[in-house]
């Protein structure tokens, strides 16, 4: 098989004294849409947190394109590669549009290249571009993950990491925000996602990991887990 | 004209001073960082321009004044000066987060109080006297203090607009998703903090000249209160907002004394607005936290203005 994307190796994180991820194994490979699902408080986002380095690793090994992640900092982990797209969409509510995706694109020094990019973002999410000067807090739920999403989309990541992005939306735009999702996987991105909702996130994904109390417990493809019937009583219902 | 000069010519460098020191407390909160240290630097630039004038240049002939080039040089070692120190305190200091940050920064200077109260070097209680002039009289400050204050806005105009000035932005608006999107905390919010430490040092060093007199009354926490007050009223999230701030609030109390002179006003009344001007300070900072709760000048404002205008 090819070289995984994304390899996390024992990966323990701690807040406090409170141990939030037991040492967990996931591997990701390149073009896949591998889902992490779990209960409230299993650890989900805080695996993503760790993998983008905004909290820090207890131990454990996170390696990406052969390099350990857990030796880098926050602004490295997305020169090398990763978007983040936090819970809760985390636009910036007062500054605009425009200024929310020049700063997904921070660590790049391509000025025309980065305007090439957002002219792009605009071509590609046309809600946002009717919208470009409006500030961020103004729009609304879906329109706001669509600016997360385009955002991250602005550091041009070969790996996308999405914490919830169907969270607090209506279903019909959570419809539409994986419609975009599928696409982006189809155009090379390799998408790393975390989600409540089990049955949207295993329909559209590769493979999928349980996660519980911090622990993977069931693994396996997507078609499989949702067959399983500890996944579907949990989770399913 | 003349005789208007001489009566406010001291208010009007007071005021673009007060602009100035507004700003360098606007800096670090462009961040997010509510830092109280201006007075710090404002007061480690004033030692330095004054002990360099009286005691490590050579002494200005009678009758003539003090070489422009030496306050020059003051300035720019005082900005180096507060830099360094600002890049030292910031480090460990802006790990600290609102309150627990401002009362640090409150402490700094105090630690610069105390110290100036007691070394030699700063003249301990008295302070430093007889700084030299490098201008006729108090108005033609404006030769240098124009220009800075000048200078200053455009710089941080500038600065907002740049792609530090939008890191800053996230920084204060959502740490989490700015390092997420490979912001560095840290970097930037020393780097703001810096900005203004370099800021208020370098004022300082003009002001010890301005005011003839350096003590460690200059800088204390009265004063970051004030250079607050200025930024809470003028606008907290615009550039222009602590400039006006600091401009209007300085005026303030002269602009009092003349409506105290008005004719026909009870006596009382007048000898309110001139003694009482505390008070009305108080009141207009509780007003304005009502009824402009973002300040005078808002980015709205200004994006409407700037519509009108094209």
């Amino acid at each position: 098989m090819t070289t995984p994307a994304l390899d996390i190796q024992n990966l323990t994180v701690y807040y406090g004294a409170i141990q939030a991820l037991q040492g967990i194994n996931i591997t990701v490979y390149p073009g896949e849409v591998v889902t992490l699902i779990g209960a409230n408080g299993a650890g989900k986002s805080t695996t993503l947190r760790a993998i983008s380095r905004i909290v820090k690793a207890r131990s454990g090994q996170i390696r990406y394109d052969g390099r350990d992640l857990t030796a880098l900092r926050a602004d490295e982990v997305v020169r090398a590669g990763i978007a983040h797209v936090p819970e809760g969409r985390r636009v910036l509510a007062r500054l605009s549009v425009a200024d929310n995706l020049f700063l997904g694109a921070y660590t790049r020094n391509d000025r025309a290249e980065i305007q090439h990019d957002l002219e792009e973002m605009f071509r590609r999410f046309p809600r946002l571009a009717e919208r470009r000067a409006q500030l961020a807090g103004t729009l609304s739920g879906g329109e706001q993950q669509m600016l997360a999403i385009a955002r991250a989309l602005m550091s041009r990541p070969r790996l996308l990491l999405l914490d919830e992005p169907s969270l607090g939306l209506a279903p019909i735009i959570v419809r539409e925000i994986f419609e975009i999702i599928r696409n982006l996987n189809s155009t090379g991105v390799t998408i790393l996602l975390v989600e409540q909702n089990a049955q949207l996130a295993l329909q559209n994904a590769h493979r999928g990991y349980v996660l519980e109390a911090g622990s993977i417990t069931i693994t396996g493809e997507a078609k499989a887990l949702a067959g399983d019937e500890r996944v579907k009583k949990a989770y399913l219902g | 004209m003349a005789e208007f000069i001489t009566t406010y010519g001291f208010l009007i460098v007071s005021m673009v001073f007060a602009a100035m020191l507004a700003l360098s407390l606007y800096l670090p909160l462009m961040t997010g960082q509510l830092s109280l240290a201006s007075p710090g630097f404002y007061a480690l630039g004033g030692y330095i321009a004054a002990v360099m004038s009286t005691k490590v240049f050579p002494p200005t002939p009678q009758g003539e004044i003090f070489p422009l080039v030496y306050l020059l040089i003051e300035m720019l070692v005082a900005a180096v000066a507060s830099a360094l120190l600002a890049v030292l305190i910031g480090i460990p200091a802006l790990r600290l987060r609102g309150i627990y940050l401002a009362l640090a920064t409150i402490a700094f200077v105090e630690v610069v109080r105390v110290l100036s109260l007691n070394l030699e070097i700063t003249g301990k209680a008295i302070g430093i006297f007889g700084i030299p002039q490098p201008f006729l009289n108090k108005f033609e400050y404006m030769w240098i203090a124009a220009p800075m204050l000048i200078l200053s806005t455009w710089f941080v105009y500038r600065l907002e607009r740049s792609r530090v000035g939008r890191a800053f932005a996230a920084l204060r608006e959502d740490e989490l998703a700015a390092t997420a999107m490979g912001v560095n905390p840290t970097y930037n919010k020393v780097l703001s903090f810096t900005m203004g430490a370099v800021l208020a040092g370098v004022v300082g060093a003009v002001s010890a000249h301005f005011l003839n007199t350096w003590n460690a009354r200059q800088g204390t926490f009265d004063a970051a209160i004030l250079y607050l007050a200025f930024v809470i009223i003028g606008g907290s999230r615009t550039y222009l907002g602590p400039v006006l701030g600091g401009l209007l609030l300085t005026a303030l109390p002269e602009v009092l004394r003349a409506l105290a002179g008005v004719e026909f006003l009870p006596a009382f009344v007048a000898q309110f607005l001139v003694d009482g001007r505390l008070i009305i300070y108080g009141l207009l900072i509780a007003l304005a936290t009502i009824f402009f709760p973002q300040g005078l000048i808002t980015p709205t404002m200004l994006k409407r203005l700037a519509r009108r205008g094209t």
